[in-house]
């Protein structure tokens, strides 16, 4: 004997009013899940929400490196240095022979302009500072400029934010995704911090 | 007609599947009330702060714990005890009542007091099907504070369980999470309490003192690394910008972390942040699976950087040791936000409440985690993913909590240039409170008090500070294992590392050198000081590492020897006032020891160290291959974390134990009675073979605790790492056995590549052998003691190291010669076997121990042993004797210079706020907040569209059949045609169709 609760279950079901909700509560699921979608897929298309100023940047220093300039103005620098520390204007110089304006005292001798010490011909230096001091050489700036044309997708946001020559070669040097493989060893241990195009060498292990 | 309703059938079958998914989604709109019943619960016992070293628990007589299938209440409980017990005939029972909050309940359990034939009784309680079990009562002691252990109160919170599916996640927040040295033989393990009132952890820390002050976090930039936060959120108002560096097209979050993280920061309404003012920066960093990648984390660093965030939250453990890039990453730019706040690995004290760890030091050295401060990790209430609060508890809580706090202290101060990493953590650890009974490395400068950090941050001024701001090896338990031992002539330097935190620039150096100067009247002189720091202070901080060490002349002397260390820290000027001059601090480091008479040879242990590896850097698989979940061996084997039990029961037992951080070249073997090793896995420098059979030929014991070592079983452990995309072989077993083998191979001696585990009885003790090997060869004359086990059937020398017994009978042989009757008479003992038929363990093909060893390096062919490194020469820094009185009070001396915590007075404010205070049901989340903190502005219309939309939309629908129906009325009735019987069953059994 077939249960008297099936039957009555498919009797149930026969009923058109039955099979109308159904179909109606499934249809409200799906608009509004198609709706959600939508609304999601629309949101994605600008990921990144940072302001696209056109602005563009500013190559030249802000003053003129004449000496008595210096001692005015305010300089910024690459603050985290342990020994050495370059400033805006591309001078680089012990960590104790930086001015109190933050600028570097370039009456000493070991202060140094643009220089590329431990820099290798493809854009990469072993020494942050001087990849900086390096990159601010005014000859780098049609390369500087060639790069930001064809910056990558996943670093569009980052030199969307810079604002200056400056502020562009301290986010260039810097260790990226581009420094590594396999996600945690650098490419090249030593010459790890590039202003050049291209990433460093891979090396073998 | 049939096939008509049989394809109706198959229709309604996928309508059917289509409610159900109705029917989840509905599900998921409904958990927000869900939430709120289960907040308004309370359980007041829960909220009580209680710390304790150690528990001694003792079975109460006649007294039983009935444990029961579910929850009941109090009369259905009895009802099931009675009528079990009725059966048995015993009438001498009770009920013990329990008066706590928690009696109101339904309970899983009830305490009864049988009186007459106790096993019966208790067997005939089993037999009830209610009944899952029914254990002694038991009577809990604890060393500092007793506390009736009845109301084990199950408190309904959400926790936040680690499944993190990454490598990354995984293996960073592992760190001392769950492998943490305290817990590593589970003695804490069993008794939890968890807290109930999920708490709103501003207001607990006192957030809303400075809030009515008027600092909200105002101007301050947060950057959250996390898995994101959705567009709108009702709770935030101020979120600047969200960007993303994984690689899902999306910014919003799909897991719900980040939006706790974010709003025990910044929420502003419901579940209140600690800075509703503060500019929101999240970086999506983790995906929905949490799947993170070092390179995610550089570029998003950059921007970070390029965004001049001043506090950056991280909610992932410690790093990776291996993930060069990702530690300089941190390093480097430590010295360009305000405060890196890297997190945290959460420790369960004695289950009673979470303390979480801030440990902002890159590892190094002695290679402990070290945490600043500690600060609530459990039931802490953050923003829901779309609305709402929800509790989690567990590692990654407790850095939202100080990040927040820290945002709020940055806000509150009037000279931002003043804040720096260093001066803030000065701060915080200044203005900590100690928490009784816990030691130091477990809870640091004790816990978070953001009050007197507001005091101190805004009357401070630059200087240098040292952490710990002082050193007395005397006190108990804080300068655990430190004040375990007293220290003597002729024992192994003890040495503390101290943090020196340079609030005045990034970089700076100590002036000429540390100076040793002991205070006479306290007889300092009879200790010696040596000292190595770092050459530059940077960033921001630096270390010194004292080593001390008991002069000649007191080698005979007992007493408490004080002194103390002067150092100035010089950074350059940085702002225009000083024009040009050094900023200089000078700080004081107070030292206080025990001295004893040097002990007997026989009572010294030396436990060696220096052979020991562990996981960073190389995959040194755990002794115990059970434990698959984490498969590293992180803490190595120290005597003061993993083996911590045994240096407390060997302490116990009157012997002095000593650390080898050298080769066993550098120690005086007539020193010592014993030497003890324990699951080597370095290699031996051929001296040291030599030296040691030298030793153990003048009367030096040598008890070797070997694990296991089978090639085959390596190969199975290996695992693919998906961060660094390669895969991870283990460098050695558990042990180096190979290694071992040709140490021993003079006593003509060596242990087998088997791999055992089992229990097993020895002399009436029972014992648990985890894993290891088999004796393989042994002399003649010795004494092998031999354990068949049912599933391997083979024989070997047993070893368990939380066998006490077995060490103390074996160190009584080692040290006096004197055979314990367990051991020389155990039946159990037989011939040493002879190696014959046996194979002995070859080290793998292939594996990289060499890279990570102190002993080998690299060769074309295979790895040499290096040169013998020199042994470590202490040059003992010169004393400038001084003629005073020491300090009475150490701790309580002046951490921070021109700051005196009692002279600064809090602004008035109302006191009698309470605590903690639940929300009762159909109470809104708001609190009263003065004025300022809560915007004009909601985002209220968010998550309130699709609900509109789904309304809208059914009522079309409803409309439609309305109509519909009508029609139906209307219109004449006509005979439905009916499904009968006959037809039914004809269904069933459809006719067969006649062949062809």
């Amino acid at each position: 004997m077939v249960p008297c609760g099936a039957v009555l279950w498919r009797r149930l079901l026969r009923k058109r009013w039955v099979l109308g909700v159904v179909f109606g509560l499934s249809l409200v699921y799906f608009l509004s899940s198609t709706f959600k979608q939508e609304e999601r897929t629309v949101r994605d298309r600008n990921l990144l929400q940072v302001q696209e100023h056109e602005q563009p940047i500013l190559w030249k220093e802000q003053f003129s490196s004449g000496n008595s300039s210096h001692l005015s103005n305010q300089c910024r620098n690459s603050v985290q240095g342990k020994l050495l520390i370059t400033d805006e204007l591309g001078y680089i110089c012990e960590r104790k022979d930086l001015l109190v304006n933050g600028c570097c005292n370039v009456n000493v001798p070991s202060t140094k302009l643009h220089s590329c010490d431990s820099c290798l011909p493809n854009g990469c230096c072993s020494v942050y500072e001087y990849c900086v001091s390096c990159c601010l050489q005014p000859n780098k700036q049609h390369l500087l400029e060639r790069f930001l044309n064809r910056a990558a997708m996943a670093f569009q946001n980052l030199f969307m934010a810079v604002e200056d020559r400056f502020e562009l070669c301290l986010a260039k040097c810097r260790t990226s995704s581009q420094s590594v493989q396999h996600e945690n060893t650098y490419r090249d241990p030593i010459a790890k911090y590039c202003y050049g195009e291209y990433p460093p060498e891979l090396l073998p292990v | 007609m049939k096939p008509f309703s049989s394809m109706t059938m198959k229709f309604a079958n996928i309508w059917f599947v289509l409610v159900v998914i109705l029917l989840c989604g509905k599900k998921h709109f409904s958990t927000r009330i869900g939430n709120f019943s289960h907040e308004a619960h309370v359980c007041p016992g829960c909220s009580r702060l209680t710390l304790k070293v150690e528990f001694t628990s003792t079975v109460v007589e006649h007294e039983y714990i009935v444990a029961f299938n579910g929850y009941f209440t109090a009369k259905a409980r009895s009802k099931f005890i009675s009528s079990a017990l009725k059966s048995s005939d015993i009438e001498n029972w009770r009920i013990v009542p329990r008066n706590n909050p928690a009696s109101d309940y339904p309970s899983d359990f009830e305490v009864i007091e049988i009186n007459e034939k106790q096993k019966d009784g208790v067997l005939t309680l089993e037999d009830h099907p209610n009944i899952k079990r029914v254990t002694p009562q038991r009577k809990v002691f604890r060393s500092l504070k007793y506390s009736d252990s009845d109301p084990m109160l199950h408190c309904n919170e959400t926790r936040w369980t680690q499944k993190w599916q990454s490598s990354r996640p995984l293996r960073r927040a592992s760190l001392s999470l769950g492998s943490g040295f305290w817990h590593a033989t589970g003695r804490h393990s069993s008794r939890r309490l968890l807290r109930a009132i999920p708490r709103q952890v501003a207001q607990t820390l006192q957030a809303d003192v400075l809030w009515q002050m008027g600092y909200t976090g105002a101007g301050v930039r947060v950057a959250v690394f996390d898995t994101g936060l959705s567009e709108k959120h009702p709770h935030f108002k101020n979120v600047k910008e969200r960007t993303n560096w994984t690689n899902e097209r999306t910014l919003d979050d799909g897991l719900g972390h980040g939006t706790f993280v974010a709003g025990v920061i910044a929420s502003m309404r419901e579940c209140q942040g600690f800075a509703p003012n503060a500019e929101l920066h999240i970086f999506r960093v983790f995906t929905n699976n949490q799947v993170s990648y070092t390179s995610w984390f550089l570029d998003a660093f950059n921007y970070a950087i390029l965004k001049k965030i001043d506090v950056l939250n991280l909610s992932i453990g410690g790093p990776d040791f291996m993930d060069h890039p990702f530690v300089d990453k941190v390093e480097y730019h430590a010295a360009d936000f305000k405060y890196l706040n890297e997190t945290a690995s959460v420790h369960y004290v004695s289950g009673h409440r979470s303390i979480c760890f801030l440990s902002q030091e890159l590892p190094g050295g002695y290679g402990r985690v070290k945490p600043d401060i500690v600060t609530y990790g459990s039931g802490v209430r953050g923003s829901g993913m779309k609305g709402g609060c929800r509790s989690l508890s567990g590692t990654s809580v407790a850095s939202p909590v100080v990040a927040g706090a820290v945002t709020l202290l940055v806000s509150t101060v009037q000279k931002r240039e003043m804040v720096n990493p260093a001066s803030m953590k000065q701060a915080l650890i200044a203005s900590a409170r100690r928490l009784p009974g816990v030691n130091m490395f477990e809870q640091g400068h004790g816990k978070l008090d953001l009050l007197r950090a507001y005091q101190i941050l805004n009357s401070y001024k630059p200087q240098a500070s040292l952490s710990p701001s002082y050193i007395d090896l005397t006190e108990c338990p804080y300068m655990w294992p430190y004040c375990s031992q007293p220290i003597y002539y002729g024992g192994m330097p003890t040495i503390v590392n101290v943090t020196i935190l340079n609030g005045m620039g990034v970089t700076g150096r100590i002036i000429d050198k540390p100076d040793w100067q002991p205070y006479l009247p306290q007889n300092g002189d009879n200790i010696e000081v040596a000292f190595s720091y770092s050459p530059v202070l940077w960033p921001w901080s630096g270390y010194l590492a004292i080593s001390i060490s008991v002069a000649k002349k007191a080698a005979s002397w007992e007493g408490i020897a004080q002194g103390h260390v002067m150092i100035t820290v010089s950074s350059p000027a940085e702002n225009k006032s000083k024009n040009g001059v050094e900023q200089t601090s000078t700080v004081k480091l107070p030292i206080k020891v025990k001295i004893i008479p040097t002990p007997p040879r026989s009572k010294r242990v030396l436990w060696d160290q220096y052979h020991n590896l562990r996981y960073p850097p190389g995959y040194f698989p755990r002794d115990n291959l059970r434990m698959k979940n984490d498969p590293l061996d992180w803490n190595g084997d120290h005597i003061h974390t993993n083996f911590r039990d045994v240096y407390q029961h060997l302490r116990s037992m009157g012997y002095f134990v000593e650390v080898l951080g050298s080769p066993f070249t550098c120690f005086d073997a007539s020193q010592y009675g014993t030497l003890l090793m324990v699951d080597s896995e370095e290699e031996y420098f051929p001296e040291e073979i030599t030296k040691l059979r030298r030793d153990v030929d003048n009367g030096l014991s040598l008890i070797v605790f070997s694990d296991w070592y089978n090639t085959s079983v390596m190969r199975k452990v290996k695992f693919y790492d998906e961060n660094t995309r390669q895969w991870w072989m283990p460098d050695t077993g558990g042990a180096n056995i190979p290694a071992l083998n040709d140490l021993l191979s003079v006593w003509n001696m060596a242990f087998s590549d088997g791999l055992y585990e089992g229990d097993f009885t020895m002399a009436s003790h029972e014992m648990n052998y985890a894993s290891g090997c088999s004796i393989a060869k042994f002399p003649e004359d010795g004494i092998v003691i031999a354990q068949t086990f049912k599933d391997q059937g083979m024989h070997f020398l047993l070893f368990s190291l939380y066998c006490f017994w077995l060490l103390d009978s074996l160190l009584q042989y080692t040290s006096y010669g004197v055979m314990p009757p367990s051991l020389s008479h155990s039946e159990n003992r037989q011939r040493p076997p002879s190696g014959e038929g046996c194979s002995l363990p070859e080290r793998m093909e292939g594996n990289h121990l060499h890279r990570y060893s102190k002993v080998l390096e690299a060769h074309l062919g295979d790895p040499k042993p290096r040169s013998l490194p020199a042994c470590p020469h202490l040059s003992w820094a010169k004393p400038q004797p001084l003629n005073e009185t020491a300090p009475s009070n150490l701790w309580k001396h002046q951490k921070l210079l021109s700051i005196d915590l009692d002279k600064v007075a809090l602004p008035s404010f109302r006191k009698n706020r309470p605590q903690v205070r639940p929300l009762s049901p159909g109470e809104s989340g708001a609190w009263d907040i003065p004025g300022g903190i809560m915007p004009g502005r909601y985002n209220q219309d968010v998550g309130q569209t699709i609900p509109v939309f789904a309304f809208l939309g059914a009522m079309v629908v409803l409309a439609f059949f309305v109509v519909q129906i009508n029609k139906v009325k209307s219109r004449p009735k006509r005979r439905k045609p009916r499904v009968k019987r006959p037809q039914l069953v004809q269904q069933v059994h459809p006719p067969k169709t006649p062949s062809v």
